[in-house]
């Protein structure tokens, strides 16, 4: 792991906006739509959408199941860092909500949160300062 | 379904829908510029007109906000149960009333609808007037703005629009970016 930074200029670039289908990965479809827009690093600026169930991290390395489907993706914040190793790794947090409308918050694992109807994102890129 | 944390590594699971699978997955525009807006939503306005109108009279019609809390009167929202008539995978459920609702966080996507007129899809996490947190989709003509100005940061989507479009995997109308613009 490289030095912690605690303080990264920089500023805001372009904007992608994306819909994203059914049964892709919340998290790795937010990756893929940066190689798709050439980005490298962004801040998500505005999420919305439904999940087929939704798997988020606990403290203890364990895992939160939400069943569905469908759950509401009701809040959602985040962003995508290109990593030492050249490999892109969004990081979101959220709120969502199950089919009884209770709701539930955490870090969403990659690869466990596919997307049940439609995944609507809008991304700002991050350019850091050299 | 409330479940506890478990060990195990939950197995995701692929859906079947009723149309033919869409083989881009990823429908994604962007723009060369973010242009941002601080809005006010203010009371007595519903939050579809709140957001939809000033939005227009500066030539936004695609935009990402985000909805930074507040009260709203006569707040419905749906939830999304699976499709009993089975047209589609979910169906959302009837309005349920919340009352006066604090709106703790929210983000709404402005786009078009199919007959070209402003479109508001808001997925918002509640506090409803039994004090219950709550989260699903909101009806945004119904959630009247309190008696306190309401902040939204918007994010106007520029160079391309957003349009509701019947997407035939899915078997339901989403928004969609598309690079042409319709007048209307």
């Amino acid at each position: 792991m490289g030095e912690m930074i605690a303080v990264e200029n920089g500023s805001m670039g372009r904007v992608a906006y994306a819909r994203i289908a059914p049964n892709e990965d919340l998290v790795q479809g937010v990756e893929k739509l940066c190689l798709a827009e050439g980005f490298r690093n962004a801040f998500v600026r505005g999420a919305l959408g439904s999940l087929v169930d939704a798997c988020m991290g606990t403290i203890d390395g364990k895992y939160l199941q939400i069943q569905g489907p469908a759950v509401e993706i009701v809040s959602l914040a985040g962003e995508v860092r290109l990593g030492e190793d050249g490999s892109l790794r969004a990081a979101l947090t959220g709120v969502v909500a199950d089919p009884e409308g209770n709701v539930y918050g955490g870090p969403f694992v990659a690869g466990l949160n596919p997307i049940c109807m439609t995944f609507e994102v809008t991304l700002e890129e991050w350019l850091p300062a050299k | 379904m409330k479940r506890g944390a478990t060990t195990q590594l939950p197995r995701p699971r692929t859906l079947i829908h009723p149309g033919r699978f869409n083989p881009v997955r990823i429908q994604s525009l962007r723009s060369s510029k973010g242009r941002h807006v601080r809005l006010a939503l203010l009371p007595g306005v519903s939050l579809f007109d709140g957001l939809g109108k000033p939005l227009a009279d500066i030539g936004i019609t695609s935009a990402s906000t985000t909805i930074l809390g507040g009260y709203f009167e006569g707040v419905q929202y749906c939830v999304a149960p699976r499709d009993q008539q089975g047209r589609a995978v979910i169906a959302y459920s009837k309005p349920i009333p919340a009352g006066r609702t604090y709106m703790i966080f929210g983000n709404a996507t402005l786009g078009k609808s199919i007959n070209g007129s402003p479109l508001v899809h808001c997925h918002a996490a509640i506090r409803t007037e039994s004090g219950e947190v709550k989260g699903g989709h909101i009806l945004t003509e119904t959630c009247i703005v309190s008696r306190d100005p309401i902040p939204v940061l918007v994010t106007s989507l520029d160079e391309f629009e957003l349009r509701q479009a019947y997407d035939p995997e899915t078997n339901i109308p989403l928004l969609q970016p598309y690079k042409e613009s319709i007048n209307g």
